[in-house]
């Protein structure tokens, strides 16, 4: 057989818009893994195709992924970003490709965002070697992809470290380099934080550049256009770079393959990529009223300018509406273009606002990742050559599945029940709702304003919207749970995930904050479980609340193991009622709020070792707050902690108030609350973030000791 | 057989949809010896067709300039000859085989891409029919990408010619007022 072996790097592989899958064989040669593509078709015109792409490719390499650490001799000669400049575009090339091997190299020993990084390598090394940063200010939106400009910037060397305890962070962040102009890590800011820096800039008479590199798919979120729109009205020299990689929709994939595109924007954008449509559609036009004649010719001039506005132009016209300039596309991956057309820019005295459209391929480069159905976006340890993660198996579940298997289960009984997130589908676990239920599942985009809304319109028509929504992404929305849901008591559910501390995502995704800002909010109803049992008791609580809006919130992680209801269908709660978890005889209650309960119970057993009897009691809700409990608890001890994984604010505070107007606390009560201390928490593994916020069992018992009086060493 | 192309109606026969496979249904009834032979028929045509190195355009008789009217009308023109139906009854093989020739020619030239890549690749001196999709994708991602450099090259030197003249004293802009402001600024020092 004629055996073809494509360069990896240059493999022209179809995107999966249509979720179709072209069968893919992988073979492994020297220890570096290709994809062959299996046609079907004759194998003469298999090789007719290596052929031209080996014509069509300027430079052949086979990358190195083979688990040992790459060769990388251009790379070791960069210390400093202004080193690049003394490449040639040659060299350039090349040396994104060492850039390439060194992030799959890293990221496979440490996880994190490996296929977004590799789609810009080439963006990343024309954007250095063309600017000078730190004068020049490079933004990247979001962040996850900034890997290879870390790399470049002096921290090569502390890359292992990555998303780690006291390592480095996994999204740009001022604090830790000059180099990071703005700390990202939620979508769509970069465009507003660059306009801010040139404005800044121009104010100070300072003439040094601004860069923001957004993606298409944070370009579903209304602050991009709101900072686009801001940006033309201002005419300042700003260059926008749109990233492309038409994974409009953040591909965490449903069961069956990737997400496809949402919404009319990612057709917009398509189309600027194929102009050729539109001067195939142009020249076949000329030639009808050629042959037709004079009288048609206003008709297809009119005809030409629609055409313009409906196929080539759409979205160019768009970006030039808001008073933009628009360059492109342009081909992300040919280092020489993306050189050129950034000199040529850099190099007017006043452009004003240039958009730059890049067209690009996540996961290029790396065969396992370009035909990933989430294209290995996000991703634990790996094996280089085969692209397998090493997921743990673990005895039980992720909450998030938890979550998913119950709203189905009521969804089952309930055909109003409808799923809604923010292009969070495998992080939400309601790809599993949307393969269940395909047309009751709703992905916006990264638009979590749109999605509160959007729920509440659905509720108001009677439907039970359950819009799942990371806690810190949450935050985005706020005004849209206070003014659109909550003021108006429309019975919106909120599935909040990723409550708590989250782990190697660090302060930009922790969730501390959801219990503070959802409970100040008059009509809402807010809870959390345990553990999986009580979040699919939830699920059937929040459910039955068809009166006023109602939340719970659960962590990242996974289960403890409790005994689920039959058919993951929860029964729902008494609004309103906490429980006891274990019956103390002695002066001391803990009362906790949401996982840490688990925690507080661990605790009981430590001081039960050292003689002291406690009372564990499961708060379950935190508004309406169970007085009868709270009444109970101060009355029959003489020392109550509250513990929650949250900020200031919350529950604790919600108790301590209650406990104030009830007189509770003029009499022998000693009252202690312990939340998230009054500061960011650092990335880290989630245990490590536990023990610097001091939530941890031995933290709970210590403070019950403390209040006791004694002190107990090794605690 | 009535072809939905307007051919002239033959009595006693349905109207159907025309497709090349059914054509060959309908010989079946009348020639045996061509159902056995239609397998080969394709590969063949192909292979005679590369081999005699008639392109499209010589085929339907037409200039490479043609514009899709004349495409149309010779493509009708030649169906309509070479037929199975109305084809002399000791020439169908051959002119059946000219038919799906003719046939698959419109098909290519009457879309404007298609057409876009066979004339690429006349120019280089292949000629293959238009079921090589898969290659047709890939050469259109080549396509698309020389064009989109002369569009941006364009694109380029149209914005240094608007920014030449971009903070010229009429344009109040936030953006042009500082930057007058810094020239001058700059030409005070």
């Amino acid at each position: 057989m004629a055996s073809s072996i494509f360069r990896t790097n240059y493999l022209p592989l179809q995107q999966y818009q249509d979720g179709y899958n072209p069968i893919y064989r992988k073979f492994r040669s020297n220890g570096v893994a290709v994809a062959q593509l299996e046609t079907g078709n004759a194998n003469n015109e298999r090789n007719t195709m290596a052929k031209r792409g080996q014509q069509a490719t300027q430079i052949k390499r086979l990358l190195n992924f083979s688990g040992k650490e790459p060769s990388t001799p251009l790379l070791d000669t960069i210390n400093h970003p202004i080193d690049t400049k003394n490449l040639s575009i040659q060299e350039l090339g090349k040396l994104a490709d060492e850039l390439r091997e060194e992030v799959v190299y890293t990221v496979s020993n440490t996880g994190g965002h490996l296929s977004a990084s590799l789609g810009v390598a080439e963006l990343t090394v024309a954007l250095h070697h063309v600017f000078d940063t730190p004068k020049d200010k490079i933004i990247w939106d979001v962040g996850h992809q900034s890997y290879p400009h870390k790399i470049l910037t002096g921290r090569r060397s502390r890359m292992h470290s990555i998303r780690q305890t006291c390592g480095l962070a996994g999204f740009p962040k001022r604090e830790e380099s000059i180099h990071d102009a703005f700390g990202t890590g939620h979508s769509s800011t970069s465009i507003s934080a660059g306009l801010g820096m040139a404005v800044g800039r121009d104010l100070l008479g300072k003439n040094n550049n601004v860069i923001a590199v957004i993606g298409d798919g944070a370009m579903t979120a209304g602050m991009a256009y709101e900072a686009l729109n801001n940006a033309g009205y201002l005419d300042t020299n700003l260059i926008i770079i749109l990233n492309d990689n038409k994974q409009v929709s953040l591909p965490t994939a449903t069961i069956d393959g990737p997400a496809p595109p949402v919404g009319a924007l990612s057709k917009a954008l398509k189309k600027l990529q194929s102009s050729r449509e539109f001067h195939q559609l142009r020249e076949a036009a000329k030639g009808i009223t050629k042959q037709i004649g004079g009288q048609t010719h206003e008709i297809a001039a009119k005809f030409d300018s629609h055409m313009r506005g409906v196929v080539g132009g759409s979205g160019a016209s768009l970006f030039e509406e808001l008073g933009l300039y628009y360059i492109g596309p342009v081909d992300g991956h040919n280092v020489e273009d993306l050189v050129y057309v950034l000199n040529e820019v850099r190099s007017m005295p006043a452009p004003g606002p240039v958009l730059i459209h890049v067209i690009t391929e996540k996961g290029k480069g790396y065969a396992p990742a370009e035909i990933a159905p989430d294209k290995m976006h996000g991703v634990v340890k790996f094996d280089p050559k085969s692209g397998k993660q090493m997921k743990n198996k673990s005895a039980t579940r992720s909450y998030t599945q938890y979550f998913a298997e119950s709203l189905i289960a009521e969804a089952d009984e309930d055909d109003k029940i409808v799923g809604i997130h923010a292009a969070m589908s495998g992080g939400t676990g309601l790809n599993l709702f949307q393969k269940r239920f395909p047309d009751r599942c709703f992905d916006v985009g990264i638009a979590e304003q749109h999605a509160v809304t959007f729920a509440a319109g659905l509720a108001s028509k009677g439907l039970k919207p359950f819009c799942a929504i990371y806690s810190s992404f949450l935050q985005r929305g706020f005004d849209q749970v206070a003014h659109d849901v909550d003021l108006q008591k429309l019975p919106v559910r909120f599935a909040i995930d990723r409550a708590g501390l989250v782990g190697a995502d660090g302060p930009t995704h922790c969730g501390s904050f959801d219990t503070t800002f959802l409970a100040c909010l008059p009509n809402m109803v807010v809870m959390a479980p345990s553990n999986e049992t009580e979040l699919m008791h939830m699920v059937a609580t929040a459910a039955a609340i068809d009166d006023r809006p109602s939340c719970f919130r659960y962590p990242r992680g996974n289960g403890i193991g409790s005994i689920l209801p039959p058919n993951n269908k929860g029964t729902p709660l008494q609004i309103g009622k906490g429980r006891v978890l274990r019956e103390g005889s002695g002066r001391v209650a803990i009362l906790g709020y949401g996982t840490i309960v688990q925690s507080c119970m661990k605790a009981a057993e430590q001081l039960q070792m050292l003689g002291i009897s406690t009372t564990v009691a499961d708060a379950r809700f935190c508004k309406p707050i169970d007085g009868d409990l709270l009444r109970q608890l101060a009355r029959e001890h003489e020392i109550l902690i509250t513990a929650e994984e949250g900020s200031i604010g919350g529950f604790s505070t919600h108790v301590s108030h209650f406990l104030c107007l009830n007189g509770l606390l003029d009499g022998k009560l000693k009252w202690r609350p312990m939340v998230l201390p009054d500061r960011y928490i650092d990335h880290g593994s989630q245990s490590d973030q536990i023990e610097e916020a001091g939530l941890r069992s031995k933290h709970i018992a210590a403070t019950v000791l403390s209040l006791l009086g004694q002190t107990r060493g090794g605690m | 057989m009535r072809c939905s192309y307007g051919l002239t109606a033959i009595p006693g026969t349905d109207a159907r949809f025309f497709s090349p496979e059914t054509s060959f249904l309908q010989l079946r009834r009348t020639f045996q010896p061509t159902r056995i032979k239609f397998g080969s028929f394709k590969i063949k045509a192909k292979i005679d067709e590369a081999r005699k190195e008639m392109s499209f355009y010589e085929l339907l008789g037409i200039s490479e300039r043609g514009t899709s009217l004349e495409i149309k009308q010779a493509y009708k023109q030649l169906a309509r000859k070479y037929h199975p139906d109305v084809s002399p009854p000791d020439r169908v093989e051959e002119y059946t085989e000219r038919f799906i020739r003719v046939q698959e020619a419109y098909e290519t030239l009457s879309d404007p891409r298609r057409r876009a890549l066979y004339d690429k690749d006349l120019a280089l001196g292949i000629h293959l029919a238009f079921s090589a999709r898969r290659r047709y994708q890939y050469d259109e991602d080549l396509e698309d990408r020389s064009e989109w450099k002369n569009r941006w090259q364009s694109q380029l030197s149209e914005l240094k010619r608007r920014s030449r003249n971009r903070d010229a004293g009429g344009n109040m802009s936030w953006g042009a007022r500082m930057r007058r402001q810094r020239e001058e600024l700059s030409k005070e020092l």
